[in-house]
C-alpha cells in the first residue's frame, strides 16, 4: 500500500487559519452576494464554516485528551450553546450601532472573551483544572461561533440581522445548525478516540462532517435563498463530504492495525 | 374531548412506541451510549472483538441530529414545494438515515483504528452487513418523530408555533434519553455480561471482560439486536410510548384552559402510581431472586 502522508499542525496556525478563513470568506460571501445582487455566492459561506470548524475541532481534541472520555459531546453542545448566543449577540449590537459589517468581529471578539470566562470559570470555581482550559474554550467558542455565523450567512446570503432572524431563527434551522454545528466539533474526536488517535485523522474527520453538515444545509437554504444557489451549495458540499470521506477512509486504513475484508479475530486473541 | 383529538393522542403514543423500540435496537446494534464504554475497554484489556462501536455521542444528541436532518428535509417540502406531509416525512427520514451511515461509518473506522496497538482490526464485512440495519432502524426513528411532529404543527389545531425542525430536535432529545435510560440497561448489563450471577453488579475488575463468542462462532452486532429486540426494544418503546400518550391523554380528556387542575391532578397521580408500582417491583424482585450468593454485607464506602 502506498504510504499516505499526514500533517501536524499547530493549535497557533489553526487558529490564525480558523480566524482568517471564517473571516474572510464570511465578508467574501456577503460581498459577492451583494455585488452581483444575488444569492450564488452563498455557498462560499459553507466554506468559510470549514475553516471554523478545523480549529474548533482540534480545540476540543485538546481539552478532551486530559481524559475527558464522555464529556467529549458535552464540551462541543457547551461551545455551540455558546456560539448561538454569541451569534445573535454580536449582529444585534452590530446592527444597533448602524455598523452591520463589524458584526463578525464583534461576534469574534464577544465569543472568544465568553468562552475564556467560561473556562476560567470552570477552573477557579468548579475545579476542573485543566491547564489548558481557558485557552481551548477561547478556542471553540470562538470556532463553533464563527461557524454558526457563517452557515447562518450562507442560510440568508447576507449580514443583516433581521434577515437572519427570519431566515435560520424563525424557520427553526438553527435547530439544525446547533446539532449538526455541535456535531462537527466533537464528533471527530468522539469518533477517534482511543490511545492511538491522530490529529490529521480527527481534523479530516472533522472537514468529512463539515461536507455533510454543507450538504444538509444547502437542502435548507432551497426555501430560504432560492433553488439554484442552494443547489451550488448542495452539490460543492457532497463533492467536499466524498472527497474528506476517502481521504479519511486512506487515514483509517494507514493507522489501524489491520484493515481486512472478513475474518476471524486476530491471531493473539482467540 | 373529542374523538379526533382523542384519535390523534392514541396514533402519537403509537408512533412513539414504534420510535422508541427502533431507537433503542438502532443503538444496541452499533453498542452506541452506555454499554459502548464497555465495547471499548475490551480491546484495551486484550479482547479484541467484532462487535460495531459507533460512538456518535450519546444518544440524545445523536437521535436530535437524525430526527433534526428528518424535520428539515419534511420542512422544506412541505413549506418549499407543499408536498404530502405522508411523503415530506419518508423523504426526511431517508435523508437522516443516509447522515447516520455516514456518521456510523465514520465511528467505527475512528474507534478501531484510534486502538491500533491493542491489535483491533477493522473489518469491513461488518461495516457492510451492520450499518444498512442500523440506518434502518434510524430511518424508522425518524420517520416515527417526523410524523409527531407534523401532526402537532399541521394537523392539531390549534397549530403548535414551532417550525418542525425545532420539535424535531427536542423529541429527538427525549427519544434518546429515555432509550438510553431504559433500553441501554437490557443490552449493557444482560447481553455483554450474560455468565454474571444475579445481583453481582459490575464489579471494576470485569470491566472490559464482555461476552465475545457467540452459540456458533464469533458474536456480532446482528446477534445483539436478535436478543434487545426481545425485551429492551419493546421496553423503551413502552417508555416512551406512554410518556407520550399518558402526557396527550390528560390533556385531551380534560381541557387544558378550562380543566387544568384536573389535569395536573392527573399527572401527579401517574407520577405517585408510577413510583410505587416500582417499589413494588423492587421489592418483589428482591424477594424472589436475591441475595446474590456472594453478598456479605454491605461496604462501608
Amino acid at each position: 500500500m502506498d504510504q499516505l502522508k499526514g500533517f501536524k499542525l499547530e493549535p497557533k496556525q489553526l487558529r490564525m487559519y480558523g480566524i482568517i478563513g471564517s473571516v474572510v470568506g464570511i465578508y467574501l460571501t456577503v460581498g459577492l452576494n451583494a455585488m452581483t445582487g444575488t444569492k450564488v455566492f452563498s455557498f462560499i459561506g459553507c466554506i468559510a464554516a470549514l475553516f471554523a470548524v478545523l480549529w474548533g475541532a482540534n480545540s476540543i481534541r485538546r481539552i478532551c485528551s486530559y481524559g475527558l472520555g464522555t464529556g467529549v459531546p458535552a464540551m462541543g453542545m457547551l461551545c455551540t450553546g455558546m456560539a448561538c448566543v454569541a451569534a445573535v449577540f454580536g449582529l444585534n449590537i452590530a446592527g444597533r450601532f448602524g455598523f452591520e459589517i463589524a458584526g463578525p468581529i464583534i461576534t469574534l471578539v464577544y465569543a472568544m472573551v465568553f468562552g475564556y470566562v467560561v473556562g476560567t470559570l470552570c477552573n477557579k470555581v468548579m475545579k476542573f483544572n485543566i491547564p489548558i482550559m481557558e485557552e481551548g474554550l477561547m478556542d471553540g467558542s470562538g470556532a463553533c461561533t464563527m461557524a454558526v455565523l457563517a452557515w447562518s450567512v450562507s442560510l440568508s446570503g447576507s449580514l443583516s440581522y433581521n434577515e437572519i432572524i427570519a431566515t435560520v431563527y424563525n424557520t427553526g434551522f438553527l435547530a439544525v445548525i446547533f446539532i449538526l454545528g455541535g456535531m462537527a466539533l466533537f464528533h471527530p474526536f468522539n469518533a477517534n478516540l482511543g490511545p492511538d488517535e491522530k490529529q490529521d485523522r480527527t481534523l479530516i474527520d472533522g472537514m468529512m462532517v463539515g461536507g455533510l453538515a454543507m450538504f444538509g444545509l444547502g437542502i435548507c437554504s432551497i426555501v430560504t435563498i432560492g433553488f439554484a444557489p442552494a443547489m451550488l451549495t448542495i452539490v460543492v458540499g457532497f463533492a467536499l463530504w466524498y472527497y474528506f470521506f476517502v481521504w479519511y477512509f486512506r487515514l483509517a486504513k494507514r493507522d489501524a492495525a489491520a484493515v481486512v475484508g472478513t475474518g476471524l479475530l486476530p491471531p493473539s486473541a482467540l | 374531548m373529542d374523538a379526533f383529538g382523542m384519535g390523534i393522542c392514541a396514533a402519537a403514543g403509537a408512533l412513539a412506541f414504534v420510535a422508541g423500540a427502533s431507537e433503542d435496537i438502532d443503538s444496541d446494534i452499533g453498542s452506541q451510549s452506555n454499554p459502548n464504554s464497555q465495547v471499548q475497554l475490551a480491546a484495551q484489556v486484550g479482547n479484541p472483538h467484532r462487535i460495531y462501536n459507533k460512538a456518535i455521542a450519546g444518544e440524545p444528541p445523536s437521535n436530535a441530529l437524525w430526527c433534526a436532518v428528518a424535520c428539515l428535509m419534511a420542512y422544506v417540502l412541505i413549506e418549499g414545494y407543499h408536498m404530502p406531509l405522508l411523503f415530506a416525512a419518508v423523504a426526511g427520514a431517508s435523508l437522516a438515515a443516509l447522515f447516520d451511515g455516514v456518521m456510523s461509518i465514520s465511528a467505527y473506522l475512528g474507534r478501531s483504528a484510534s486502538q491500533a496497538r491493542f491489535n483491533q482490526w477493522i473489518y469491513l464485512d461488518i461495516i457492510r452487513y451492520t450499518t444498512p440495519s442500523i440506518m434502518a432502524h434510524v430511518w424508522i426513528t425518524s420517520f416515527c418523530i417526523t410524523l409527531i411532529a407534523i401532526i402537532q404543527v399541521y394537523v392539531l389545531t390549534p397549530h403548535h408555533p414551532f417550525p418542525i425542525p425545532v420539535i424535531g430536535l427536542i423529541w429527538g432529545i427525549t427519544v434518546g434519553a429515555i432509550g438510553s435510560s431504559v433500553g441501554d440497561i437490557h443490552y449493557g448489563g444482560e447481553r455483554e455480561f450474560q455468565w454474571r450471577l444475579f445481583g453481582q453488579g459490575l464489579n471494576t475488575m470485569l470491566s472490559g471482560q464482555i461476552v465475545r463468542k457467540a452459540e456458533a462462532g464469533l458474536r456480532n452486532s446482528i446477534d445483539n439486536a436478535w436478543f434487545c429486540a426481545k425485551f429492551g426494544g419493546p421496553c423503551t418503546g413502552l417508555g416512551f410510548g406512554l410518556t407520550v400518550f399518558l402526557d396527550n391523554w390528560r390533556t385531551t380528556v380534560f381541557d387544558p384552559v378550562t380543566q387544568a387542575t384536573y389535569a395536573i391532578a392527573m399527572g401527579c397521580f401517574f407520577v405517585l402510581a408510577m413510583n410505587l408500582y416500582n417499589l413494588y417491583m423492587e421489592i418483589s424482585a428482591r424477594k424472589k431472586y436475591g441475595p446474590y450468593p456472594g453478598y456479605k454485607g454491605d461496604i462501608a464506602a
